[in-house]
């Protein structure tokens, strides 16, 4: 689910979106939101490394090959919450937090999700109700020196959103890259000897 | 491990050495704060394959991690870089005890000689800090090398010091931008 926006030969930028699937990407996450948040909003450290950092899902967006943008998720049973979306601020004026977050709800979509739900502050409300985004209630509430409201969109899952009659080796791929067959099939090809069907479980 | 007598709003100041993973993350998240977040150094430049054999210091104020500075080791000297210091906690020369602990940290290692590249605009800063500069042919440029010896009482002799670094620099090596 790779989005790359090519144009051969073009002025135009290429745009990569990935899962971050490694701790260097990870860390290239981590780096963006510290540039953004603690370099430009002074944000204190550990209110931007909150504790969620890894019970939570980390897309990373590149410019060119290099790293400009990035979105923390949080999977709960209602909803994906999209939150710490950053675009570098030399990249900010290209608009690539759309294509950011069109890519996330595309993923939370095929996962078989049907709300996405995000903390926005006020300034950036009319910008994300052209993105379908609505507010949950009237409720406003305030951290990190910025007012917020809850805003939420509805996503339709496509056909082949994951679910319990999902192909068991489908879920077992890279969530980003559902379509792709993943390592573990591969894996298939060895067959099952059960290595450890003759190991004695010991008494406890 | 080394604190020092020094508060900032009542909160201690600690130097510490980054030993787990969370610790060298609180170093990157500062050099990303203040390189990639305010001098606009893309993450390539800033975080250049340098950090997995380096030694990380970080400056704690009370609990919140707020400068850090890296130390690579080469034979013929130590190289103390990427100095940063998070805004809101600039101008109490936290710069100076990373600095300082640097040299603690060298000197216990039996270094001689540090060595350094400043842009021109920090020189002063870091002659303050008893660092002189080494060979003319930098001025002007886009990076100035400078030195200190590690111990103040054995001066570096004028003869040898170009010399040894010349002979173990690393050109690329960083652009240097402190933040302190």
């Amino acid at each position: 689910m790779t989005v790359t926006k090519t144009a051969v030969p073009s002025l135009e930028p290429v745009v990569t979106i990935k899962l971050a699937a490694t701790s260097d990407e990870m860390l290239e996450c981590f780096a963006l939101r510290a540039a953004v948040f603690m370099g430009e909003q002074h944000c204190p450290y550990d209110e931007e490394f909150d504790g969620n950092d890894y019970t939570a899902t980390h897309v990373v967006m590149y410019v060119d090959g290099e790293p400009a943008g990035s979105m923390r998720l949080r999977w709960f049973q209602s909803f994906c919450k999209f939150e710490r979306c950053v675009v570098l601020r030399r990249y900010r004026a290209l608009g690539l937090h759309h294509q950011l977050n069109a890519w996330c709800k595309e993923f939370a979509r095929r996962k078989g999700y049907t709300k996405a739900y995000v903390h926005l502050q006020k300034r950036h409300l009319p910008m994300m109700e052209k993105e379908g985004f609505r507010p949950v209630d009237d409720r406003i509430f305030n951290f990190s020196d910025h007012e917020y409201y809850a805003v939420y969109c509805d996503l339709v899952p496509p056909e082949d959103a994951v679910t319990l009659e999902t192909m068991p080796m489908v879920v077992n791929r890279p969530e980003d890259r559902l379509d792709e067959e993943g390592v573990l099939e591969k894996s298939a090809l060895r067959g099952a000897t059960n290595p450890h069907v003759h190991v004695e479980r010991r008494a406890n | 491990m080394s604190s020092t007598t020094r508060t900032i709003n009542g909160e201690a100041v600690t130097i510490r050495l980054a030993m787990k993973m969370e610790d060298s993350l609180h170093a990157f998240a500062i050099r990303a704060a203040t390189f990639i977040g305010e001098l606009d150094v893309p993450y390539s430049e800033e975080f250049d394959g340098h950090d997995f054999s380096a030694t990380h210091v970080i400056a704690y104020v009370g609990n919140e991690p707020v400068g850090t500075i890296r130390m690579r080791w080469l034979q013929s000297f130590a190289m103390p870089e990427r100095l940063a210091v998070i805004q809101r906690f600039r101008g109490h020369d936290i710069g100076g005890l990373l600095l300082e602990r640097c040299r603690l940290l060298a000197q216990g290692r039996g270094c001689s000689t540090l060595y350094l590249q400043a842009p021109p605009a920090d020189v002063k800063y870091f002659e303050k800090q008893g660092w002189h500069c080494l060979a003319a042919e930098e001025a002007g440029g886009r990076l100035v090398a400078m030195a200190r010896a590690v111990d103040p009482d054995k001066p570096l002799t004028e003869v040898e010091t170009p010399a040894a670094i010349a002979a173990g620099r690393e050109r690329r090596a960083a652009i240097e931008p402190k933040i302190v």
